[in-house]
């Protein structure tokens, strides 16, 4: 691959936005990715990851903002920048009538030329069957085909839509290992995803999109340092929910009978001690969030402050 | 009833019927009003076997013919054509997009399924019917054509139960074989093979009866519209569509439906088998990958060959001997017909072969051959790849969009050529072989305004497909606009009032400078091939500046 601009910013999104009509697609997005960095991009389904990634390609046009691609205009360089670019498109679509090795042999020749020991070598990795036409294969194989063309290239900037879906867990661990290697290598990777615990896997930092709009950029160990413990009590008699919710730091109190659980970021020893104050404690287990309940979190407070 | 199959079947398919009546009212309207300008009693002093060929009676008037010639023929095609579409893709349909699971996933049979399927079949044939037997009533008053001596409402039935029958037929392969392709195919060929052996095996005495082998024969060889309703041939039309529904309820249940696969073909076949692997492969599979322009004309090879191929034999070689065998007293009465009838039969003087080609092969069909195959392409080549949601990873690559117009703009330039050449080629060997001694330059000549006629509309549905990244709307508005600018052309040839209007019109530059006898005028390709040009430019522009779709 041709080397590529010494900027430390691969991928830099300015004021992204897209109105379709008078619905947001993605209002004032802002956040840049670093060279060698895995960028997971987090939402619900229908939050604006599919949009934001289709103003990256150029497949639609900003409504206002900007975005570069290794210091290139997403629009007015877009072709020059798609030499350095690998893309999984959600919801993959390939041509039914050929075979895995023609759709890869297609776009091999759109971009002059790949490295058949290496689509070989990455065939094997994904257990993929390109023999077969892409229109008998199982949604999972085919998006087998989809990882392969994106990663053929050895690419610079690997940008990918919910690239795992269909893929069962041991590929899955496979497309990581594969994505981490990328980014070894001092490539850039943007993830796009729902499945929050794959993007813990890989990625460094988070963006956490919703309704359009970023609700923060930050990195998977931060997030998990303010994160909140599930915890869960077992008492020797029935509980009151009003005295576990009034400790700080408590949240999401629920309790059936002796069984209290809540999520909390707050002092344990004062949870204990309100605790103690009129039960004995039988059992108490707590757990690190992981992804999924910061994102909820994330979600819960956006509804607060909504 | 599966209410919602029903209203869905009624969702997908009302925009292109209501199109295709709505063109059709406007030719019924366009039809009564050139013809009663027309002075029509050099019919009743012309030779009755004329009147027979043409299929107009000698007592005809401008009510008549219009809704003889404009309701009963291009209505009733129009028609079975949107049936035809709707049959071959009713359950052929749903398996393709891999809809049919979800759709089987609730509590219902595959029965209802196919039948709530051709009960919107008959609800949209039956309205649009209605809606242009009322049409027909209302445009007469209006512009006070007489039609009191006409039966409408017998050829509307006829037309009605027409319609079905080839609906039906599409439904019954559709649901037999799962293949939408096959469907279309083999219910098309019946429809062209019947129209055309309707029209031309009466014309040879010893072939006569044979004309009642063919479905079209139910529907107008009794001419309903003067004769009345004849309930033994609609007996047959009915007969023959109950039983295709009967196959297609049968064929939809025994079967193993098909998943969102793709069936296996003969070169798959070769691919696979160690002897001819390296051949194929490198014919079907790495060549037809090399780059976009090829890929696209991969896709389109099969509409390609029989499309040819139909040019080639039956509108062409076959047309030469066939005309040989038309009697000579037939012929020579065409000698002393006045310009205003041949104009009115196509432009073509029967009794030279250029003339007979030209009603024949040139007049309709020729143009509408290449138009098959351009207009397929033009609006497949970029909503196509939009609706099938291909676009996203084709644009991943380091290519333009233009470079994408253009790479599929040529395989339809390509395929146009391919199709005015296997005309050319059949009709200079029909012509050889029955020795008719046409000018070969001249039938050269005339194809390349066929070829580039078809290409300038084919741009008009690339154009379409380019700014709007609907297939629908690239194919419906591009027929639509041929079918009423082709009937508009034949009109205007008939009225002195409107011979300035006729130079606006694309199909004036195809045959109406009469090539076959007259040869090429530059001028005239020059503006078809610049129109088309002219379109695929602004469809690059367009294509340009668009969001792209995500969906179909």
């Amino acid at each position: 691959m041709a080397s590529v601009s010494s900027a430390e910013s691969v991928i830099e999104v300015d004021r992204l936005t897209k109105h379709y009509g008078a619905v947001v697609g993605a209002q004032d997005l802002l956040f840049t990715v670093q060279r060698g960095e895995v960028f997971g991009f987090l939402g619900p389904n229908g939050a604006g990851k599919t949009t934001t990634i289709r103003m990256l390609l150029d497949e639609i046009r900003p409504t206002a903002g900007r975005a570069a691609i290794l210091g290139l205009d997403t629009h007015a360089k877009s072709v020059e920048i798609r030499r350095h670019l690998g893309y999984i498109p959600g919801d993959l679509a390939l041509y039914p009538n050929l075979t895995g090795r023609d759709t890869l042999t297609y776009f091999a020749n759109l971009r002059g030329g790949v490295d058949w020991s290496y689509v070989n070598e990455l065939a094997e990795r994904l257990d993929a069957d390109l023999s077969r036409k892409v229109g008998n294969l199982s949604s999972g194989n085919r998006q087998k085909v989809g990882v392969i063309q994106a990663f053929m290239n050895r690419p610079d900037v690997l940008i990918m839509d919910e690239p795992s879906s269909g893929l069962d867990p041991l590929i899955q661990r496979e497309f990581q290992n594969m994505v981490r290697e990328v980014a070894a290598d001092g490539r850039t990777v943007f993830l796009s995803s729902h499945t929050l615990s794959e993007v813990q896997r890989v990625a460094g930092r988070v963006g956490i999109i919703r309704q359009g709009r970023l609700v923060t950029v930050e990195s998977v160990a931060d997030l998990r340092s303010k994160a909140m413990r599930q915890v869960e009590l077992e008492l020797d008699s029935p509980a009151e929910a009003a005295l576990f919710a009034a400790v700080p730091g408590a949240r999401e109190v629920t309790v059936e009978h002796n069984h209290v659980r809540l999520s909390f970021d707050g002092d344990m020893g004062v949870l204990l001690q309100a605790a103690t104050g009129l039960h004995t404690i039988v059992d108490i287990t707590t757990n690190e969030a992981d992804l999924e309940e910061i994102f909820l979190t994330y979600y819960h407070d956006e509804e607060v402050t909504d | 009833m599966l209410t919602n199959v029903f209203t869905k079947t009624l969702r997908d398919r009302w925009l292109g019927w209501t199109i295709a009546v709505v063109c059709l009212m406007l030719l019924i309207l366009y039809g009564m009003a050139v013809y009663r300008q027309i002075d029509l009693s050099i019919l009743t002093s012309m030779p009755e076997a004329y009147v027979a060929l043409i299929g107009i009676r000698e007592d005809v008037d401008a009510g008549g013919l219009a809704v003889q010639a404009i309701h009963g023929l291009y209505g009733a095609i129009t028609l079975a054509a949107m049936a035809l579409a709707l049959g071959a893709s009713s359950i052929a349909g749903e398996e393709r997009d891999g809809t049919m699971g979800i759709l089987l996933g609730n509590p219902k049979g595959r029965t209802y399924v196919l039948v709530s399927k051709a009960g919107a079949m008959v609800l949209l044939a039956a309205l649009s019917v209605l809606i242009l037997w009322g049409a027909v009533y209302g445009i007469a008053a209006m512009l006070g054509v007489e039609i009191g001596g006409l039966d409408v409402e017998a050829l509307s039935l006829h037309m009605f139960v027409n319609v079905l029958f080839y609906g039906l037929l599409a439904m019954a392969v559709s649901a037999w074989t799962g293949n939408r392709g096959a469907a279309a195919g083999v219910t098309t060929a019946v429809l062209v093979l019947s129209f055309f052996a309707v029209g031309l095996l009466p014309l040879i005495e010893d072939l006569k009866e044979l004309v009642k082998a063919f479905p079209w024969y139910y529907f107008d060889g009794s001419e309903p519209v003067y004769n009345g309703i004849n309930w033994g041939h609609l007996g047959v039309l009915l007969a023959g569509a109950a039983i295709f529904g009967a196959i297609a309820v049968i064929g939809v249940n025994r079967r193993d439906l098909k998943g969102q696969s793709v069936g296996v073909t003969l070169i798959d076949r070769l691919r696979g088998n160690p002897l001819t692997r390296k051949v194929i492969g490198q014919l079907a599979g790495s060549a037809r990958v090399s780059s976009i322009w090829l890929k696209a004309a991969s896709e389109y090879q099969g509409l390609l060959l029989v499309t040819a191929a139909v040019m080639f034999l039956m509108m062409g070689v076959m047309m030469g001997p066939f005309y040989k065998a038309i009697p000579e007293e037939t012929l020579t009465a065409f000698e002393s017909l006045p310009e205003a009838l041949i104009a009115l039969a196509g432009g073509g003087d029967i009794s030279t072969p250029e003339g007979w080609y030209q009603i024949e092969t040139f007049g309709l069909m020729a143009p509408v051959s290449v138009m098959v195959v351009t207009i397929a392409i033009g609006a497949g080549a970029l909503a196509g790849e939009e609706s099938r949601r291909t676009i996203g990873l084709l644009l991943a690559n380091p290519v333009r969009r233009s470079r994408i117009v253009l790479e599929k703009s040529w395989t339809m330039t390509l395929y146009a050529f391919a199709v005015g050449f296997a005309t050319f080629a059949g009709v200079a060997l029909g012509s050889l072989l029955a020795d008719l001694g046409m000018d070969i330059g001249n039938i050269a000549a005339t194809c390349l305004l066929q070829t580039l006629l078809g290409l300038a509309f084919g741009a008009l549905a690339l154009i379409l497909s380019a700014g709007t990244g609907r297939t629908r709307i690239a194919v419906f508005v591009t027929i639509g606009a041929a079918l009423v600018l082709h009937l508009v052309n034949g009109f205007a040839a008939l009225n002195e009032s409107m011979a300035d209007m006729v130079q606006w019109l694309p199909f004036y530059y195809y045959l109406g400078n009469d090539p076959l006898n007259n040869g090429l005028d530059w001028s005239h390709a020059a503006l078809l091939a610049g129109l088309a040009v002219v379109l695929i430019a602004l469809s690059v522009l367009l294509f340009e500046r668009r969001d792209l779709r995500q969906t179909g």
